[in-house]
């Protein structure tokens, strides 16, 4: 079922759990009443059409409807990539890393495994870091600059010359592949580890992962499939207007 | 814990006892079967109960010897015995050499080395997994070793190593080499203290 502006607030999180991770991201804290979406995202200032989008995709798999997405601006997709990513490090990175910690210290019968998990999950938190560095320190000012220039009718120069050194190809070249690691991390834990004593931490551990890799496919499909032909457009049009001139 | 069980095969009679005899030494060991010639051989491969067959090296070289130690169970692992101190013997997928001079705590040291190094994963391990051959591209793999280097360590083109690595990938559902890597340690395929 879709989500649409004048359902409750409240309703929303009842359909689907998952999306206090959005709500989170978007700033809105919950004690809402009985207030509908519209009314909640005009209290914290979001654009109650861009959230039901964002919403309705991270619930719904099969929903994501492309073009509508495209017509948001730049700034508004580059702003939530980037709030998610927070999401990721200050929130989801260190509840993981918790549970490994505890993993590690109930652990006696296989504590070599336990901290190999351990490490494992740390050079992946630093490649996780890498890749949203990179998009926060180069990849959003590209693509806001590109924004920019494509909606200003006379952009100068200074926006070719950006161009000659970056494009939206390259990004989409670079970007790699975030979430093959953490799919073999559960498969390790549930195929291969033999079973620790604390089963109940075990299943925690893989409900997180499970949690963070499903938001990341959300992400990465936002990315590449909303973001990169976006800007792509821009670039051309870009290109365009100044071979027109 | 279950014996770990032997199975010796070695023409001489004074070799295959005395070594016997040092290996009994060993608390929760016993020899299953002393095996003295290929009809022998052929015989044990089909019914060999042994964890391990420690066998004569110039013997287990030979091309006909080698086809019937492929037919082994992969529950049975190989051991060689060796005269000479080279220490690679090739076309054998082998635990570890003991030499026919090595002094009685030599010999009895490696024996515990070898039995020592496989006694847990003896029965964790998932049978049918993967194959040991692909075991063998996944240990080099974890050690950090390229396409052509493990390629020219095992003789097989860079192709094959390819080719090997997908089916590992795709048996294990493992995509990266951390991943790998952590299984490897983790099935004792590697020794991360041995290998530091």
């Amino acid at each position: 079922m879709l989500i649409t502006k004048n359902i409750k607030m409240a309703d929303v999180i009842h359909m689907n759990y998952f999306t206090l991770s959005v709500l989170n991201r978007f700033g809105i804290e919950l004690g809402f009443g009985d207030k509908s979406v519209e009314d909640v995202c005009k209290k914290y200032e979001v654009d109650p059409f861009f959230f039901l989008e964002i919403v309705n995709t991270f619930v719904n798999e099969d929903y994501f409807p492309k073009k509508h997405l495209q017509t948001f601006s730049v700034s508004l997709i580059t702003d939530y990539l980037q709030k998610t990513h927070h999401y990721y490090h200050k929130v989801k990175v260190p509840e993981i890393e918790l549970l490994i910690e505890n993993m590690v210290e109930g652990c006696y019968t296989q504590k070599d495994n336990m901290v190999l998990l351990r490490k494992f999950f740390n050079d992946y938190k630093n490649e996780l870091l890498n890749h949203t560095q990179r998009e926060e320190e180069v990849v959003f000012p590209y693509t806001l600059a590109i924004e920019k220039a494509f909606l200003n009718q006379n952009p100068d120069d200074s926006v070719l010359q950006m161009m000659e050194t970056y494009s939206i190809d390259i990004f989409e070249n670079e970007h790699d592949n975030i979430e093959e690691k953490l799919f073999d991390l559960k498969n390790i834990i549930i195929k291969y580890l033999p079973a620790p004593k604390d089963q109940r931490l075990c299943n925690k551990l893989l409900h997180e992962l499970f949690n963070l890799e499903q938001d990341l496919n959300d992400h990465s499909r936002i990315e590449e499939k909303v973001l990169v032909p976006k800007i792509r457009v821009m670039e051309k049009q870009i290109i365009n207007s100044f071979t027109n001139r | 814990m279950a014996k770990i069980s032997f199975a010796i095969c070695e023409k001489s009679y004074l070799i295959r006892k005395g070594l016997a005899s040092v290996i009994e030494k060993i608390p929760d060991t016993k020899i299953v079967q002393q095996i003295e010639n290929e009809e022998e051989l052929i015989v044990s491969a089909s019914n060999c109960e042994a964890d391990y067959l420690i066998i004569n090296k110039s013997f287990a070289t030979k091309p006909e010897i080698k086809k019937v130690l492929a037919t082994f169970s992969d529950t049975t692992r190989f051991i060689v015995l060796s005269n000479d101190n080279n220490t690679e013997v090739s076309g054998i997928n082998y635990e570890g050499i003991v030499n026919i001079n090595d002094s009685q705590i030599i010999i009895l040291k490696k024996i515990k080395e070898i039995t020592g190094k496989n006694t847990v994963t003896h029965d964790d391990i998932i049978p049918g997994e993967i194959s040991k051959r692909e075991a063998d591209i996944l240990k080099n793999i974890a050690l950090g070793f390229s396409n052509k280097e493990i390629a020219d360590k095992l003789f097989i083109s860079t192709h094959t190593v390819v080719t090997h690595r997908k089916n590992i990938t795709r048996k294990l559902g493992i995509k990266t080499v951390p991943g790998l890597t952590i299984y490897a340690i983790i099935n004792k395929l590697i020794d991360i203290d041995k290998e530091k």
